[in-house]
């Protein structure tokens, strides 16, 4: 196997739901070993229990929620109610680089899993804990999802149809943003500890994550006491900017973005209307803005009278930013993700060969790849224990008679 | 720690190239953990400096909210790289960087002198990290496109706002930027990986981020509806729980949200045990969800009989999850954010003090800080080409004249 920026670091993955795993998914494409700790004692990890499933046939293993977000890892059982599960859990410390969870605030404290305790078993330990508000502060122990944390954050409030409510975002983007912000934080914690030799924990807050990303709304009130207003898919400088409607009746979009004055003329030109860029109405951007219902009245007219694909290699051809708005089945079928290789189906014992989204990015000289399917409940527990803590099969078998591996 | 102690992350020196968010984003995520960045700049300057947010809402590029936020902690230098002397800059920078990040677009990258494999090949150390839409590679590499295209290329925008109130509008853009600094954020992740590569094996390389598959990995269960059940989703039809919705209090507005059946139970305590909470319509959270408008009926008037900050209070002391919908004045005024020191407040000479968003993350030994303003367009090209790199003063100036710097 080639060697990857990651080979040779162990993760302990206490992580559950999506911000953690899609945090030690990161981890995995980029080599790491991740050994996920679930457990059957309560209610299981929630990506394995909503749909979709396999088929519509539903089962721990064939939601396809928990397959996506845990490619690449291990899973071992430890029911942490259990002290002799502590144990095994703080003897694995000794053998991990880095340990995650996204429980609430205090909770990895109160099972005996706090950093200060895990790094007398080692001191150079990474460990981060993304919880929804951080650990410190009034709020440390709310309780924190992705969809509450995008109304916190002010996404909602920025977020909408012109002069409308506030409005949602359609997925739990918190979550997947608080994971990647988290291998972020990883990998420089990594690098630092390459550079000093020095471990160190990382608080993160789902909140604070989301709020990096809001600097534009912020920053308009920061600096001009105002409070951003909604305006659909429009800009506040660019124009046309929409996602105008296909020919047909089924829900087929296609947008398209001008930013440039060259764009502007190529568009009128690639609709068969040259006349429009000299047109007193839309001649600059501002004009543009300030006319931008007629404009959007005119795009749609050609837009309508064809199919999204077809707009977009007219435009692109001549230059415009366009393109489809994207269902499931577009992205699973689509020629160029597919040419990329970012499509992976590898064989799951249980699902079989399922197409899952894999890694955003090619990097030349470590060339990264989705190495496994996501793990079946407890796959590695046995090898994992003896491995690692040189455990019997037989004591294996016994702790799983006394509820401590389920 | 020593205040004064240097970063250790200051031996990583960025060459920063393009415009916009995504690659000043990455390079902004090493800058502020002690990272040296020079930040190349077109002699226009970046187009950053000109989107605003302004104070007073009164344009100028020296005066932009998102470039300063963006830029903090770094030194601007300007090359016109679409001429020969200007990559020659260019060149003097790379020949002793760890690590160029740019989001030129592939197209043209070549009349710019960024093309990576050529870079790799000229400076076999050099990390090369580049940010596109559609990525490097592929039958759309050469397209062109904005935010508003990642959010539907990705397949974002199709879902959303989600159990859509306006079923005859478009699939609809999230708030900002949110493809554009998921590139960055990605593009400095990776960095980091190859730095550490780097220092285990001497060796740079190049790697490539595409806007569109980053959005793409970060749809919930969304590709996988098809993929496992056959099913496509889009922005219409109705929430897989509930409660789950934007309800109005007598004050604001704030989200009402119960995932797990104790939450649920909790809350219909909190409501006073209406009767009609017992009802088949209710029963569990997938019923909840499917009968979402009876539900959020029922429970308009109790909500708007709350103020936003005592119901979130009090559904939070039962572990109930709900959250305020907050506004931008809501988020500055927040006491928790407020302790935790997450605004940051920063002098930037011309524009007064602008509080901006904080660490993403709190590390008990990095030090994250933002050290020095952003820069003025071409602040440090004296200090930078003619203090460091050598450049005679007369050729700058000549160069100057010439416009390329």
């Amino acid at each position: 196997m080639a060697d990857l920026p990651l080979s040779g670091i162990r993760v302990l993955d206490f992580t559950w739901a999506w911000a953690g795993p899609f945090c030690t998914m990161q981890l995995a494409h980029l080599g790491a070993e991740i050994i996920r700790v679930e457990t059957t004692a309560r209610p299981a990890c929630v990506t394995r229990l909503i749909p979709p499933f396999a088929d519509d046939v539903p089962g721990p293993n064939r939601a396809g929620y928990f397959n996506q977000y845990n490619q690449g890892k291990r899973a071992i059982t430890l029911n942490l109610t259990k002290p002799e599960a502590i144990d095994i859990a703080f003897a694995l410390v000794k053998h991990a680089d880095i340990v995650t969870d996204n429980y609430a605030a205090g909770v990895m404290d109160k099972l005996g899993l706090g950093y200060d305790k895990l790094r007398t078993a080692r001191p150079d330990l990474i460990m981060i804990s993304m919880s929804g508000y951080g650990q410190t502060g009034p709020y440390k122990g709310f309780v924190g999802y992705g969809p509450p944390a995008s109304a916190a954050c002010g996404m909602f409030f920025g977020t909408g149809y012109e002069g409308g409510d506030p409005g949602e975002i359609g997925i739990s983007y918190p979550d997947p943003n608080a994971g990647i912000f988290g291998a972020f934080a990883i990998m420089a914690a990594l690098t630092h500890r390459a550079l000093t030799g020095e471990g160190q924990y990382i608080d993160q807050s789902q909140l604070e994550t989301a709020l990096v990303l809001m600097p534009e709304g912020l920053l308009e009130y920061d600096l001009a006491k105002r409070e951003p207003e909604r305006h659909g898919n429009h800009d506040p400088v660019m124009s046309p900017h929409d996602c105008y409607k296909a020919a047909g009746d089924d829900e087929k979009w296609v947008s398209i973005a001008v930013g440039t004055e060259d764009e502007w003329r190529n568009l009128c030109g690639a609709i068969g209307q040259p006349q429009l860029a000299g047109d007193p109405r839309f001649k600059t951007a501002a004009q543009r803005k300030q006319n931008e219902t007629a404009l959007d009245q005119i795009i749609t007219a050609w837009t309508k009278a064809r199919d999204r694909w077809e707009s977009t290699r007219i435009l692109q051809a001549a230059g415009v930013a366009a393109f489809p708005s994207m269902g499931n089945k577009d992205l699973a079928e689509d020629p160029h993700l597919a040419e990329r290789g970012y499509l992976v189906e590898l064989e799951h014992p249980e699902v079989g060969k399922r197409i899952h989204a894999g890694i955003p990015w090619k990097m030349s000289g470590t060339p990264c790849a989705v190495r496994k399917p996501a793990p079946v409940r407890g796959a590695d527990t046995e090898d994992v224990l003896k491995s690692l803590l040189g455990f019997t099969h037989d004591r294996i078998e016994q702790l799983r008679k006394t509820e401590v591996l389920i | 720690m020593d205040k004064n102690a240097k970063s250790p992350f200051s031996a990583i020196k960025v060459v920063e190239c393009g415009e916009g968010i995504s690659a000043a984003f990455g390079a902004k995520m090493l800058a502020d953990l002690g990272a040296e960045v020079i930040k190349v700049e077109p002699p226009g300057g970046d187009l950053a400096r000109r989107r605003g947010p302004f104070p007073d809402a009164k344009a100028d590029p020296e005066k932009s909210g998102i470039f300063i936020y963006l830029n903090t902690n770094k030194r601007s230098v300007v090359a016109d790289l679409t001429r020969p002397e200007g990559r020659e800059l260019l060149a003097k920078l790379l020949a002793d960087a760890d690590v160029l990040i740019h989001n030129v677009p592939p197209p043209e990258r070549a009349a710019r002198g960024l093309e990576s494999a050529a870079l790799c090949a000229a400076h076999p150390k050099l990390i090369v990290t580049s940010i596109s839409i559609f990525g490097d590679t592929g039958p759309y590499a050469n397209w062109r496109g904005y935010d508003l295209t990642v959010a539907n290329a990705g397949g974002w925008a199709y879902l959303s706002p989600g159990a859509s109130p306006y079923p005859d509008q478009p699939p609809l853009k999230c708030f900002g930027s949110q493809g554009d600094f998921q590139g960055g954020v990605h593009a400095g992740m990776l960095t980091l990986a190859a730095y550490m590569h780097r220092l285990k094996t001497g060796k740079g390389q190049a790697i490539d981020v595409s806007e569109q598959e980053c959005i793409a990995a970060m749809l919930e269960m969304n590709l996988m509806h098809w993929t496992y059940a056959h099913r496509e989703t889009s922005r219409l039809g109705s929430r897989l729980l509930g409660p789950w919705f934007i309800a109005d209090c007598a004050d604001g507005k704030i989200f009402a949200l119960a995932v797990e059946e104790e939450q649920w139970k909790r809350l219909v305590e909190l409501m006073g045990n209406p009767e009609w909470a017992g009802e088949e319509l209710f029963k569990d959270r997938i019923a909840r969800g499917q009968n979402q408008d009876a539900l959020k009926a029922l429970m308009g008037e109790w909500l708007s009989q709350w103020k936003v900050q005592d119901l979130y209070r009090a559904a939070q002391k039962r572990r109930i999850p709900f959250a305020p919908v907050n506004t931008m004045r809501d988020l500055y005024e927040n006491e928790h954010l407020a302790e935790r020191n997450f605004f940051v407040p920063l002098e930037q000479p011309g524009a007064g003090t602008v509080n901006l968003p904080g660490m993403p993350s709190k590390y008990a030994r990095i030090k994250w800080s933002l050290r020095r303003p952003a820069p003025r367009l071409g602040e440090h090209a004296d200090e930078v080409f003619c203090g460091e790199y050598g450049v005679a003063r007369d050729r700058l100036n000549e160069l100057r004249k010439a416009g390329v710097a």
